[in-house]
């Protein structure tokens, strides 16, 4: 059973960068084209992401997602391009309907900025193991019980699903009906409820034990098993991306 | 050097009528091999939860007497602070897995990062339990991957690469083959040699009378008996406490060759030496 991520792991230049700097860069590029609301500003975050994506060889589990938000996105496009407030200027006419320049260019700004941050939060999902990122926060600062909570339920959960199948297997060999219409199929996980939340509870209450044991409300000062000092060039990076978030906002406040 | 002293302890959990744990003293040696024994709800678990701080730090409930482990009146430490000189090894092995960690190693320096190992000293001390184990080929499993019988060899590798002074095993063995089980009472009589002090519960009787150098007796949260496994075993009313002796201590008593002594045999070893004492040599 694996954890619940979708990181994609193999080796490329992009994988290799520490947490942070690839957290800096998805939350500034996908501020900045809010920050500065202009197409060209939007398409190129978008393209810069895109290369980063193609170097981290993970493009090909992006599409899927973009496309099934492209359904959100058509959505947008019909909604604003009928009823945008400011529509006044007839694009085009679809069986007597009217779509509307102003609604339809707006909606381009949102889908603009949607598929971009998607592309950008695609880059810290499928090239960071969640473990990484996690370790890397609770270095920054993040509580360790926090950062425990976030990293356990990751893998915790499969562990549930497993224990669900078994009791399932288990009440099933006892004679449960958990096949045909949708009716019998509800009705055979009430019979699950009761063991899977007890066993769950057992499970917590014990694991908290092991935890205690294991010293995690320790108050030493915590160490890690990889220490990652983090590379100047890295530094650089981290600087540079900052520099133009700020740019960015004092460009929209200039002008 | 005294590792634990135990002064009338009797706890009872929170709604619990009786007490789990009834007026126990006893004292344990540094290095000992301490093995429990009794039948289920005798406390076992209990006491083992007792000698960590668990009880009653994480269960409250009525707690009296006094427990010391290395020096640390449990009352007086939180369980954190006593994990790093007692370790304690749970029946379960899977709700000891962490659940944070993505592979065995990490999960072994899981404990030594919260208590503040330095890093060299942690990859040091995680090499020689992977080894002592022989769980070194698993580094860079999944920890919830694993079998049973792996992943109890990773529940005691966390725990001693703490290298606490003290370890508390509850039935570390339950998911593990005979040849499993042997290695891991090797393993844990070769830490009780370095000084280590060893509690085991186990119901591998056989096991635990060749290796513990003594044994409680619990039965309903009191302790009847702490004694070596020789003088233990002779009594005659195991049966009513529901534990039973080593299947050799078994046979000798079968045939009436004990004549009710205060010493049997347990161990294939010694009884062959006791029936080679008592008729001669075979060949003879």
């Amino acid at each position: 059973m694996k954890s619940i991520s979708l990181y994609v792991d193999i080796q490329s230049p992009i994988h290799s960068i520490d947490p942070i700097t690839k957290l800096i860069y998805t939350l500034v590029f996908i501020l900045v084209p809010y920050i500065l609301p202009h197409y060209e500003i939007a398409i190129s975050c978008l393209i810069l992401t895109l290369i980063i994506l193609l170097t981290a060889k993970v493009i090909r589990q992006v599409i899927p997602i973009v496309s099934l938000s492209l359904l959100l996105i058509s959505t947008i496009f019909i909604i604003q391009g009928l009823f945008y407030p400011g529509n006044s200027i007839t694009a085009f006419k679809v069986i007597g309907i009217a779509f509307y320049h102003e609604g339809l260019r707006y909606a381009l700004g949102i889908s603009l900025k949607f598929i971009n941050l998607l592309c950008c939060s695609a880059i810290i999902i499928l090239t960071t193991r969640p473990s990484d990122l996690i370790e890397a926060l609770v270095r920054l600062g993040l509580s360790p019980k926090l950062g425990y909570v976030m990293s356990s339920v990751l893998q915790i959960i499969p562990q549930m699903t497993g224990t669900t199948q078994k009791i399932l297997d288990a009440q099933r060999s006892r004679g449960l009906e958990t096949e045909g219409n949708i009716f019998i199929r509800v009705k055979a996980y009430i019979p699950l409820l009761i063991p899977l939340v007890m066993n769950s509870l057992i499970e917590t209450n014990e694991r908290s034990m092991a935890l205690e044991v294991r010293a995690f409300n320790s108050k030493h000062r915590r160490t890690f098993l990889f220490e990652k000092k983090t590379s100047k060039k890295m530094l650089v990076i981290r600087y540079l991306i900052l520099v133009f978030l700020l740019g960015a906002i004092l460009w929209r406040f200039i002008k | 050097m005294k590792k634990i002293v135990v002064e009338g302890l009797s706890y009872k959990y929170p709604l619990a009528k009786k007490l789990s744990l009834n007026n126990l003293s006893f004292t344990i040696e540094q290095g000992e091999f301490i093995g429990i024994i009794g039948a289920n709800l005798s406390g076992k678990t209990t006491l083992c939860q007792a000698l960590v701080g668990l009880v009653p730090h994480f269960y409250h409930g009525s707690f009296k007497g006094k427990v010391i482990v290395a020096g640390m009146n449990t009352m007086e430490h939180n369980i954190a602070g006593l994990a790093e000189k007692v370790g304690l090894v749970f029946q379960n092995p899977f709700n000891q897995i962490s659940g944070a960690k993505l592979t065995v190693y990490e999960e072994i320096a899981f404990s030594l990062e919260n208590l503040g190992i330095p890093q060299d000293e942690m990859i040091r001390r995680i090499e020689e339990v992977l080894e002592l184990l022989d769980i070194h080929h698993l580094r860079a499993h999944n920890p919830f991957q694993l079998s049973g019988g792996q992943m109890q060899r990773l529940a005691i590798a966390s725990i001693m690469a703490i290298q606490p002074e003290i370890i508390v095993l509850d039935e570390p063995t339950s998911q593990l083959d005979p040849q499993g089980t042997e290695e891991v009472f090797k393993t844990v009589q070769q830490l009780s040699s370095q000084g280590v002090t060893i509690i085991m519960v186990e119901h591998k009787i056989e096991k635990l009378a060749a290796y513990a150098q003594k044994i409680a007796l619990l039965h309903e949260g009191e302790l009847i008996d702490f004694a070596p496994p020789e003088q233990l075993f002779a009594r005659t009313d195991l049966h009513k406490l529901g534990v039973r002796p080593p299947i050799f201590t078994q046979v000798v008593k079968g045939i009436g060759l004990d004549n009710n002594e205060s010493k049997v045999p347990v161990t294939l070893k010694d009884t062959y030496e006791w029936v080679v004492k008592k008729f001669g040599h075979s060949g003879s």
